[in-house]
Order: C-alpha cells, then sequence, then structure tokens
C-alpha cells in the first residue's frame, strides 16, 4: 500500500511538471484561437523545431545553452510572423480553410522533418543533473528547472495579456473584432504578434523537454493530441481555463500512466475530457 | 451528357478489369475506396464540420469485422454490415454530445477520440496489440472464394457503387437540403426557428459518414487480409480531408475528383515514404490559397474569364464561420 501511495506521489509530482509543459503549448494555441478562431494544428510540429533545435544546437554544434535558446526564441518568433503572413492572413474569415492549411502547414513540416532529420531517434543529454528530494518524493533537477522556467513563461504571458496594451487589444479583438478595428486596432498585426508568441512558447516547451524524451519528427502528434483536450477541458480562449486544465491533464495522465499503464491514462483523459463536455461545454472556466 | 458520360465511367468499370494487370487493378480498388471514404466525409464537412479522426470509425469498422470473421467464423458479409454499424454507433455517441456545441469543439473531439480508440487497439491483446489481426479472410460467393484482386474488386466495386449512389441520392432528399441549410450559424438558427432539431440532424448526418466509413473499412481490411494500429492513422484522416478540400466543396463531385487525382498520385509516389504527405500538403496549400473553390471550380472559372469571383457561393457559404 505504502509503495503504492509513494507511487502516486511521484506520478502527481511529475505530472504537475509535464502538465506546465502541456499548459505553455496549449496557452499558444489559446492565444492564437483568441485571435483568429482556429486551432492551430502547426503547433505540434513547432514544439518538434524547438526540440530538434535544441539537439543541432546544442549537440550538434556546440553552442553555448543560452545561445541556444536564444536561437530557438528568436527562430520561432520569425517563423511565427511568416507563417501568419503567408497563410493565416490571406484565409482571414475562412474558418474550414484555415484550419486545413495548418494541417497542411503541419503536414509539411513534419515530413520535411523525417526527410531532414532521418527516423533515428535523437538524444539531448539533461542541461542539469542531480535530483532533489522532497519527503519520499525524488524528482530530477532538469525537470524542475523546466517547471520554473514554464512558470515564468506563463507568469509572462499573463502580464502580456492584462498588463500592456497589445493585451489590451488582443482582448479586445477576441470580445468583438470589428469594433475593435473601428476603434483603430491593426488587427492583423495583433495576429502576428499573437502567432509569433505561440509560436515561441511551442518552441521553447519543446526545448525544455528535449533532454526529457527521445526526439524524432513525429513527437508533436503526442503534444498537440494533449493540448487540445487541454483547451476543450480548460474552455475555448481562457487563460486560466487553460492552465488548470494542463495541470489537471498532466497530473492524470502521470497518475493514470503509473496506475493503468500510458495507453489506459489516454483513455482516462479522454473519459475526463466527454464528461467536461456533457456537464460543462464551454469548459471548466470557458464563456458559454 | 453528364448521364452519358457517367454510364460509360461505370461500364467502364464493370468490363475493363478483366484486361487489366494486377497492379492496375490494385490502384484502382484503392482509389475507390478512398473515394467511398471522402465522400462519406463530404457528407459531415458539407454542412460546415471538420473530422480530424474519421480513420478512427474506418479503424473500428475494419477491426469489428476482422474480429467477428477470425474470432466467432461470421461470414464477412454480416461483418462487413456489422463494420459500418458499429462505426455508426460510436459516431452517435460522440456525435450526440458534441454537435450540439461550437463546430471547433466536434473537431478536437473527434480527433481525441481516434487517438484513443488507436490506442486501446494497441493496447489490448483482445485487437491483437500493436503486431494487429493477421489471417482476415475473403468473403465467399457460391463456395468460392474470392482470392484473387479481379474477384475482390467486384465486390470492392459494388459496395463503392452502393454507397456512392446512396451518398449521391440523400443530397436530394429533404434530410440533404436540411444539412445544407445547417452550414453556417445564421441558417442553422433559422433552421431551428422552423422547427428542425438541428443538434439531431448533424448527429444523423455523422452516424451516416461514419457507416459508410465502417463499412468501407472492412473490405478495406480483408482486402488487405490484415488490420493493425497503424493502418487506419492521423495521416488517413489528413489525407481524406485533403482529398475533399483539392477537389473542392462546392459540389458532389469535387471530393471525387480530389481523391481520384490525389490517390492516383499517391500510388505513384508510395515508395518515396514522406515524400507523398509533403506533396499533398503542398497542393493542399496551393489550392486552398489559389483556388478556394477546388480543382472542380477550375472549368467555371475559366468560363468566366480569371478568377475574379474568389469563392464559390456554395463554398463560400461553407466557410462562413461555423465555430462563432
Amino acid at each position: 500500500m505504502d509503495v503504492y501511495l509513494h507511487l502516486i506521489g511521484q506520478g502527481l509530482a511529475i505530472g504537475l511538471l509535464t502538465g506546465i509543459l502541456y499548459v505553455l503549448i496549449a496557452l499558444g494555441l489559446t492565444l492564437i484561437y483568441g485571435i483568429l478562431h482556429i486551432v492551430n494544428f502547426a503547433h505540434g510540429e513547432i514544439y518538434m523545431l524547438g526540440a530538434m533545435g535544441v539537439f543541432y544546437c546544442y549537440v550538434v554544434f556546440k553552442l553555448p545553452f543560452a545561445a541556444t535558446l536564444v536561437v530557438i526564441l528568436l527562430l520561432s518568433l520569425l517563423l511565427g510572423l511568416g507563417v501568419e503572413r503567408a497563410f493565416f492572413r490571406p484565409l482571414r474569415g475562412q474558418w474550414l480553410q484555415l484550419v486545413v492549411a495548418s494541417v497542411g502547414l503541419s503536414l509539411i513540416i513534419q515530413s520535411l522533418g523525417w526527410i531532414a532529420f532521418g527516423i533515428q531517434e535523437k538524444n539531448v543529454p539533461s542541461f542539469f543533473t542531480g535530483v532533489v528530494a522532497f519527503g519520499g518524493v525524488r524528482l530530477p533537477t532538469q525537470r524542475l528547472i523546466a517547471a520554473a522556467v514554464g512558470v515564468v513563461l506563463v507568469g509572462l504571458l499573463y502580464a502580456l495579456v492584462y498588463r500592456t496594451k497589445v493585451g489590451l487589444a488582443m482582448r479586445a479583438i477576441e470580445e468583438d473584432e470589428e469594433t475593435a478595428r473601428m476603434l483603430g486596432i491593426d488587427a492583423d498585426r495583433v495576429a502576428a504578434l499573437a502567432c509569433a508568441v505561440g509560436f515561441a512558447l511551442a518552441a521553447l516547451a519543446g526545448a525544455f523537454v528535449a533532454p526529457i524524451y527521445s526526439l524524432n519528427p513525429g513527437m508533436g502528434l503526442e503534444a498537440i493530441l494533449m493540448s487540445f483536450l487541454i483547451i476543450i477541458v480548460g474552455g475555448l480562449g481562457s487563460i486560466t481555463g487553460t492552465v488548470l486544465a494542463g495541470l489537471l491533464v498532466g497530473v492524470l495522465q502521470s497518475v493514470g500512466g503509473v496506475l493503468l499503464g500510458a495507453e489506459a491514462a489516454y483513455g482516462l483523459v479522454f473519459i475526463v475530457m466527454i464528461v467536461v463536455l456533457v456537464v460543462r461545454p464551454a469548459g471548466l472556466l470557458g464563456k458559454a | 451528357m453528364k448521364r452519358g458520360l457517367l454510364g460509360l465511367l461505370i461500364a467502364a468499370l464493370v468490363l475493363l478489369p478483366p484486361l487489366g494487370k494486377p497492379y492496375v487493378l490494385h490502384v484502382v480498388i484503392v482509389i475507390l475506396i478512398n473515394v467511398v471514404y471522402a465522400q462519406a466525409l463530404y457528407v459531415i464537412m458539407r454542412m460546415g464540420y471538420l473530422s480530424f479522426g474519421h480513420a478512427g470509425y474506418i479503424a473500428l469498422g475494419g477491426y469489428t469485422s476482422a474480429l467477428l470473421v477470425t474470432k466467432l467464423a461470421i461470414t464477412p458479409w454480416i461483418g462487413f454490415l456489422a463494420g459500418g454499424v458499429v462505426a455508426g454507433i460510436f459516431a452517435w455517441a460522440l456525435g450526440a454530445v458534441t454537435l450540439k456545441l461550437r463546430g471547433i469543439y466536434f473537431s478536437l473531439s473527434v480527433f481525441a477520440f481516434a487517438e484513443v480508440v488507436n490506442a486501446a487497439f494497441r493496447a489490448f491483446e483482445v485487437f491483437g496489440g500493436p503486431a494487429g489481426i493477421a489471417g482476415v479472410p475473403r468473403p465467399a460467393l457460391l463456395g468460392t472464394r474470392l482470392n484473387t484482386h479481379l474477384q475482390f474488386y467486384y465486390v470492392v466495386l459494388a459496395v463503392a457503387l452502393v454507397s456512392l449512389f446512396f451518398l449521391y441520392r440523400l443530397q436530394w432528399t429533404r434530410f440533404g437540403f436540411t444539412l445544407l441549410a445547417l452550414r453556417t450559424r445564421e441558417t442553422e438558427r433559422l433552421a431551428e426557428s422552423l422547427g428542425i432539431n438541428a443538434a439531431r440532424y448533424k448527429t444523423l448526418a455523422f452516424v451516416v459518414s461514419c457507416f459508410f466509413c465502417g463499412l468501407m473499412g472492412a473490405v478495406h481490411v480483408h482486402y488487405l487480409r490484415f488490420v493493425s494500429p497503424f493502418v487506419f492513422t492521423f495521416f488517413l484522416s489528413n489525407d481524406l480531408m485533403i482529398y475533399v478540400m483539392v477537389g473542392g466543396l462546392g459540389s458532389y463531385w469535387g471530393p471525387m475528383l480530389g481523391t481520384v487525382l490525389l490517390t492516383g498520385l499517391g500510388e505513384q509516389l508510395f515508395a518515396a515514404g514522406y515524400y507523398k504527405s509533403l506533396v499533398y500538403a503542398v497542393v493542399l496549400l496551393v489550392v486552398i490559397l489559389a483556388l478556394p473553390g477546388g480543382l472542380i471550380s477550375l472549368p467555371r472559372i475559366l468560363r468566366r474569364g480569371g478568377a475574379r469571383e474568389r469563392v464559390l457561393p456554395v463554398a463560400a457559404d461553407v466557410t462562413a464561420a461555423r465555430e462563432r
């Protein structure tokens, strides 16, 4: 019995630490959804590119860790701006086309990834070694630091959305785009910024999981699946809802994985999503 | 004219195959199977809904039939139907919950559902685990097992023609017109104000769509003679969506055109692995950006002289803010 309690404690802690990284990906989706009203399917691939970026910059080209992060940050911001300009802007207001275009984009990045990076799984050595023990629960420093960075990034995002003028513009567009445009808000620029920030969050999440998982070009699929479940459970467009749901899903997956096995944990998370859809269709904190 | 062409095409499909080589037959079989999948998906895309997980329902149909036939020794003919029915039941269950909500909830839930179904097939020994189920027999007719390509071709052709005819006729029924009226938030409200239960119609449309996917999925599995979690994946769902979008949403013949062209192309690119997805995706983006009505809108645009009119009427309606 004691062993089980211990395992659950361990699962709970790991779940929270993983959950915060899911939150980063899901928040980018939420941000883009708020402005463009689409879910960006290519988001999982940006996460994959972030992780691959670490492999190439940090392992292959031996850049310092900080420089690696800067490179990934800049490239993902640029990619976000570029994708918005090339694909999302011409299709504004055409929901079906927009979503399908993001699926196409995801396929392009993924298949190019398989062609360029190969099918060999890649591993990145830990940035930080060591284990920290809290009571009976032992956590790798690596995961703790990744989670800490996640918390900081979530805090920064809150500040951006709720404390800056750009954030005000974002919320205004989400509320009522037509009125926002009439008041002189440049919706295209705000959309570009949302994409850039969203992409950067996903890429950074990828960068911090790089030492935790084996990397391959298909790794975005699991991440995007979990993120979709999270934004449904949390409520589309709600930042706080996304954060709560991300932690919840992380814990469910981790504890469920320990007790029932990885595949059953998927099922568990899915059942939670269906229950939420039945009981609270708009999600935990979503507006109906 | 149109009717004559169609008759000619069907006659060719019935009469020519004995002359074809097995490889050519294989390509035609794959095309026929994909055409039914795409046309079934079109039922819900026509009413403005996207599904990222139709492969999940195809897999449900395939596994149902494979299990019934290999474990319980039931005849494949009943297996086919059972595949469709099981897929339909699961579609009803998910649709009843999600189709009352905004379109995006539906799309994401179907995607998650398909992944969970896939995980279940991988996890449980009953379903054969990652190795899947091998030795799925072909059906027998009048005492002969339909083991050759040519014999099974006619099974596929029969199922495809019946399905396609049904899905075509469905558009011109009261039910089909009602679905068209649910394309946008505004027209949906209007329909509801006339006493139409939109959620029930949408759920029924999803059930019909998944029934035919499950049915053809079962036929597909008996064609391959095996099924595993890696046969019907997310990539199949994507491909189907791409066929429909590239062909065009404006007409019943659009998805068919897209499927025939891209499946034909895909068979040629098959050896090249990931290049197939790459080419499909590039074609998709080019068509979406340059030709929003899909390839089927091309003759009309050419006749008008230039792509002045950017979006065909029906396609425009379908794209209007579904999820808001």
